[in-house]
């Protein structure tokens, strides 16, 4: 029906402020960024901590940029239990890959095919990672986001350009990507300082 | 005569038909608040595209009516205030809906 549509634009409309302001694009951004980072300087932690820092960056910069300016919404009860549930399977999803991961490299003779491979089946199971965000939060430009970082695998298999090359290029796009509708939203967005007033630029 | 019938009822149809709602401005906030729990004026305004006194009007009337309960606060020195649609609130725009439905069904096709 129509107005059943309707209401389904006005949820999408109300999502979507959540994608708008480009934190969750620098957030992933400077997160693939952290992974060629962590190869280059062989720092595997590296990538755990920007991900934490990251985390209490972006709701610092949603509270302080993106709340005054567009406002802030509280979903559904139900809409929240299925954004959780979403949260929970992707965290699962990542915590399967890392332990299969580690246990495939923990066993003493690793095979051929996996050391050969393991760079392209990385970044494959990222990118699938950021296709599942893509589709599960219904932002198209994520799906881009997961070619880009399975092109780094596949640019390391083939023509054998440095895998952290593949990592820094891709979180260097992405997060120009993500600074870029940042900048946008803040045009867009002028600061409201108080309710009842004019926004100010 | 089923002409004057069929008009007497649908002058019934309409005439149930929620005014408070059927404003576009008020069935717009109440659409957008019952997609949600609850929505800051800030979000509102930038929403619908209204002026402060407009929101704060239609707003009122709708609260005045019992279909928006409004929770005024403060954040920091600065006053915040959030809406959300009432339990009446909610079944009173599944009604509109509804009997809007109805109405425009009932509608001959143009050709």
């Amino acid at each position: 029906m129509r107005k059943d549509d309707e209401l389904q634009t006005i949820q999408r409309n109300v999502y979507m402020t959540f994608f708008e302001d480009g934190v969750w694009d620098i957030f992933l951004g400077l997160f693939v960024l952290g992974w060629g980072l962590s190869i280059l300087t062989e720092g595997s932690y590296l990538p755990g901590v920007v991900f934490v820092c990251l985390y209490f960056i972006v709701w610092g910069i949603k509270k302080r940029m993106t709340y005054p300016r567009i406002g802030y919404v509280r979903f559904s009860s139900t809409s929240r239990r299925r954004i959780k549930a979403r949260f929970v399977i992707l965290l699962t999803v990542v915590l399967l890959l890392g332990l299969l991961a580690g246990v495939l490299f923990g066993i003493g003779s690793r095979p051929q095919w996996l050391v050969d491979y393991f760079p392209l089946i990385f970044n494959g199971m990222l990118a699938a990672i950021v296709c599942f965000v893509a589709y599960w939060a219904r932002v198209d430009r994520f799906y881009l986001y997961a070619a880009l970082v399975f092109l780094g695998g596949v640019l390391h298999k083939w023509p054998g350009i440095p895998w952290e090359f593949g990592f820094i290029s891709a979180g260097g796009i992405i997060t120009s990507i993500g600074l870029g509708f940042l900048i946008r939203f803040l045009r867009k967005y002028p600061k409201i300082a108080q309710e009842g007033q004019d926004a100010s630029q | 005569m089923p002409a004057s019938n069929s008009g007497g009822e649908d002058k019934r149809a309409t005439s149930n038909i929620d005014r408070l709602i059927h404003e576009p401005a008020r069935y717009t906030i109440m659409a957008y608040l019952y997609v949600v729990e609850s929505a800051d004026f800030i979000f509102l305004l930038k929403q619908i595209g209204l002026t402060w006194g407009n929101l704060g009007a239609h707003v009122g009337k709708l609260e005045a009516a019992g279909y928006v309960e409004i929770k005024k606060e403060f954040l920091g020195k600065k006053p915040h205030t959030v809406a959300s649609l009432t339990n009446q609130g909610r079944l009173a725009f599944e009604t509109y809906r509804k009997e809007m439905k109805q109405v425009l069904n009932k509608l001959p096709n143009s050709k």
